[in-house]
C-alpha cells in the first residue's frame, strides 16, 4: 500500500520510530494516541495529504518537528504566549483542536458509566448512541431528559487526561537541559500543561459555562447552554441543546448579506463585550465554536480554554485609533507597555514603533473615519498589510519581549478576523466597539 | 431434551452454594471463608456440599463458568451489537464480562493468583476447566467466523480465538491492577488494543 508519497510514509514511520523510542505505552501516552490515529484513520488521509500540501501547514511542521496533536497544542498555546508564528500559521493553528480517538457506542456507553457511575439509558428517556460532534478529547451526543429536555452529553475518552499528564512527565525529562540553562523557562511548561488540563477538565468548563451564562443572560440573541450538574463530571458534561448550524453549514444555506452582517456586527459585538466589560475570553473564535440560526442568533459553545485577563483593551483601542503614542514619551512609554510587558527596556522597546506604524497606515490610515472590517480594498494591498504584519510580528519576537496578554489578546483577535471573513461580513468595528465601551448593549439597533 | 427433575434440583443446590460463597467471599476473602460457613449460609450439611464442590477451587472454577455462560447468552441476546464491527463486538464481550466480575473483585484476585500455579485446577492448562475453556472459545471463533465472513478480518482461524483467550487473560490482570476511576484504563487499553489489532488484520499486517 502506498501512501502519499515516500518522504510523507517515511515521516510517518520515523514519527511512529521517535514515539517508540521515547517509551511511550500503548494508553498512557496521548501522543501515542496520536500516533496510532495516524495509522488508523483511512479517511483522513486524503485530508492529511490536502494539508500537508499547505504552506502554512508545511510550516508549522517544520517549526514542531512533523509531531502532530499534543505537539500541536503545545505549539499553539506557545505561539500564544510568544508571538512566534505568522497570521497564515496562528490561522492554522486556531483551527487545532485536541482530538481524541472516537469512541464505538459500546465504548461510550462503557465510559459514561465509568465517569458517573450509571448507564446512559438508567439517566435520560433516550440516548443517542451515535455521536453528532467531537470535542476536546470526547464526542458529543444527542439525549432527552426524563422531564423531556434536548441535551447534548459530552463524553471523554477514557484516562485520556493520565496520558497527557504522562506525556508532559516525558516532555520535562527529556528538556531537562533546555530548563537548566533557560531556554525554556519551567514555567512556561508549567502554564502550557497548566492551560491543557483545565481545558480539558469538564468541572472547569462547566464553570465557564454557568459564568457566561449569567453575564450574557441580558443578551436575546445570544444563547449560552445550561449545565445539568446531576448529569456531569470532570469527564462527562451535560448540556441544554443548543440549535444553530455550523459556520460551514450555514453559508451553504445562502444567507443573505444583510444576514451576514448582522452576524458578523454581532460577533464582533460579542467579542468586544468580553474584552471590555468581562475582560473573560472565550477563547478561540474559531468556526468550531458557534452556532448560527438564519435569524442571526448566535449560540456560543465549547467553553474549555476561557481566558481571563487584565490588559485595558478599549486603552489598546484608543492608542490604535489615534495613534496615541506619539503624543508625549509618557504616552509612548504606556503604549510600549501594553504590547510589549512591563519588564521591557525602553529603547529596545521602541523599535518596534515603525514597524508598526507602517502596517497600521496600511489597514487604518490616520483621519480616514470609521474602520471597516471587509469593505473592498485596493488591489494588492492585502499583501502589503500581511507582510507588514508578519514584519511586524518579527521584530516584537527579536526583541523578545512581549505582554502575554497582548499577544493572547491580538491572537483571539486574528480569530475573530478570520471568522468574519468566511463569514463575508462587512462590519463598522468602530461603531461597535464605541458604543460597547459606552456600555450599551444593543444590536438590536442593528438589527433594524 | 429437557434436563430431568434430578439434574435441576441438583443445579438449583448448585447455585443456591455459590450464591452464599459469593455472599461470603467480599467480607471474608477467599481463603479465609470456611466451607463450614459456606454450607451453613446456603442451609445444607457440610457433607452435603463437598457432594457438589470437592474443594473451594471447584466453586470458582464453576463461578467462572457461570459468568462465562452468562456472556454468550448475553451475547446473543443483545441486539445492540448487530451491527457491530469485530473490535466493538469483542470490546463489548470483554467488558461485559468484566462488568459481571466487578462486585467479586477482590475474590477474582485471590482466585487468579492460585490459577497461576500449573497444578491448580484453576489453572487455564489444567485438565479441569479445559471443557470450560474450549466451550468459550468456540464462541469466540463463531465471532471471528463472522466477521471473516463479512470481509472484516482475513480468516485468522482457530489460532485467532486462542489469541482473543490469552488477550482477555492480559486485560483482566490489566483490570484486576487497575486503580483508574472506573477502571477507565482497562476501557482504554481494550479499545485501542482491539483497533489496531483488527487494523493490522486487515492491512495483512504491518503495512502502513
Amino acid at each position: 500500500m502506498e501512501l502519499v508519497k515516500t518522504s510523507q510514509k517515511s515521516g510517518a514511520l520515523r514519527r511512529g520510530l521517535r514515539i517508540g523510542k521515547l517509551g511511550f505505552g500503548l494508553v498512557g501516552s496521548y501522543l501515542g494516541y496520536q500516533a496510532q490515529n495516524l495509522l488508523l484513520s483511512e479517511s483522513g488521509k486524503a485530508q492529511r495529504r490536502a494539508r500537508f500540501q499547505k504552506k502554512a501547514s508545511q510550516q508549522v511542521s517544520a517549526e514542531l518537528g512533523a509531531l502532530k496533536g499534543a505537539a500541536m497544542k503545545v505549539g499553539q498555546l506557545l505561539s500564544m504566549q510568544s508571538g512566534v508564528f505568522p497570521e497564515e500559521t496562528l490561522r492554522e493553528l486556531a483551527a487545532l483542536q485536541m482530538h481524541a480517538p472516537g469512541m464505538h457506542p459500546t465504548l461510550a456507553r462503557a465510559q459514561f458509566k465509568a465517569a458517573m457511575g450509571k448507564f446512559p439509558e438508567d439517566v435520560f428517556r433516550e440516548f443517542d448512541p451515535q455521536p453528532f460532534a467531537a470535542a476536546s478529547l470526547g464526542q458529543v451526543h444527542r439525549a432527552i431528559t426524563r422531564k423531556g429536555e434536548k441535551v447534548a452529553v459530552k463524553i471523554q475518552y477514557p484516562a485520556i487526561r493520565s496520558a497527557i499528564e504522562n506525556d508532559f512527565k516525558v516532555v520535562r525529562s527529556a528538556t531537562f537541559a533546555p530548563q537548566l540553562t533557560g531556554h525554556l523557562p519551567t514555567a512556561a511548561i508549567d502554564e502550557v500543561q497548566r492551560g491543557i488540563m483545565e481545558e480539558t477538565d469538564y468541572v472547569n468548563e462547566a464553570k465557564n459555562l454557568n459564568y457566561f451564562r449569567e453575564q450574557l443572560k441580558n443578551i436575546e440573541w445570544v444563547t449560552v447552554p445550561r449545565v445539568y450538574e446531576e448529569f456531569s463530571s470532570d469527564r462527562t458534561l451535560t448540556m441544554s441543546f443548543v440549535e444553530g448550524r455550523s459556520l460551514g453549514s450555514f453559508l451553504e444555506t445562502k444567507p443573505s448579506q444583510q444576514v451576514r452582517d448582522l452576524v458578523g456586527a454581532r460577533l464582533m459585538e460579542l467579542f468586544e463585550i468580553q474584552a471590555v466589560h468581562l475582560k473573560t475570553l472565550h477563547v478561540d473564535p474559531h468556526p468550531g465554536n458557534f452556532l448560527f440560526q438564519p435569524d442571526g442568533s448566535i449560540g456560543m459553545i465549547d467553553f474549555g480554554c476561557v481566558k481571563r485577563f487584565t490588559l485595558d483593551w478599549s486603552e489598546l483601542r484608543r492608542f490604535y485609533d489615534e495613534w496615541g503614542w506619539r503624543e508625549n514619551e509618557a504616552a509612548e512609554r504606556r503604549f510600549l507597555k501594553i504590547i510589549c510587558g512591563p519588564k521591557a527596556p525602553y529603547e529596545k522597546a521602541r523599535k518596534i514603533l515603525p514597524d508598526f506604524e507602517e502596517w497600521l497606515e496600511l489597514i487604518h490610515p490616520r483621519g480616514s473615519g470609521d474602520l471597516f472590517f471587509g469593505r473592498k480594498r485596493e488591489p494588492g494591498l492585502e499583501k502589503k498589510i500581511q507582510a507588514a504584519r508578519n514584519r511586524c510580528a518579527r521584530r516584537i519576537f527579536q526583541n523578545k519581549w512581549i505582554n502575554p496578554e497582548y499577544a493572547f489578546l491580538s491572537r483571539a483577535d486574528v480569530g475573530l478576523y478570520f471568522l468574519l471573513e468566511q463569514l463575508g461580513a462587512v462590519v463598522n468595528i468602530s461603531e461597535i466597539a464605541r458604543r460597547v465601551e459606552a456600555g450599551q448593549k444593543t444590536s438590536k439597533a442593528i438589527a433594524s | 431434551m429437557k434436563p430431568g427433575r434430578r439434574v435441576q434440583k441438583k443445579e438449583k443446590t448448585k447455585q443456591a452454594i455459590l450464591k452464599a460463597a459469593l455472599e461470603l467471599f467480599p467480607a471474608k476473602g477467599f481463603y479465609a471463608t470456611t466451607t463450614k460457613a459456606i454450607s451453613k449460609k446456603a442451609h445444607i450439611a457440610e457433607g452435603t456440599l463437598f457432594n457438589y464442590f470437592e474443594t473451594k477451587e471447584d466453586l470458582a472454577l464453576y463461578f467462572l463458568e457461570e459468568e462465562l455462560s452468562g456472556v454468550m447468552e448475553w451475547h446473543l441476546a443483545n441486539r445492540r451489537l448487530e451491527n457491530a464491527d469485530i473490535a466493538e463486538n469483542l470490546f463489548a464481550i470483554i467488558q461485559h464480562l468484566l462488568e459481571r466480575l466487578e462486585p467479586y473483585e477482590e475474590f477474582i484476585g485471590a482466585v487468579y493468583m492460585r490459577a497461576l500455579s500449573p497444578t491448580s485446577k484453576l489453572s487455564p492448562f489444567s485438565f479441569e476447566s479445559q471443557d470450560r475453556h474450549l466451550r468459550y472459545l468456540r464462541f469466540i471463533r463463531e465471532i471471528l467466523l463472522e466477521a471473516e465472513a463479512d470481509g472484516e478480518i482475513p480468516p485468522v482461524g482457530d489460532f485467532g480465538a486462542y489469541a482473543v483467550g490469552l488477550f482477555q487473560l492480559a486485560i483482566l490482570t490489566h483490570w484486576l491492577q487497575d486503580k483508574s476511576r472506573g477502571k477507565e484504563q482497562t476501557l482504554a487499553l481494550l479499545d485501542r488494543c482491539l483497533k489496531m489489532a483488527t487494523h493490522f488484520l486487515r492491512n495483512g499486517g504491518w503495512n502502513w
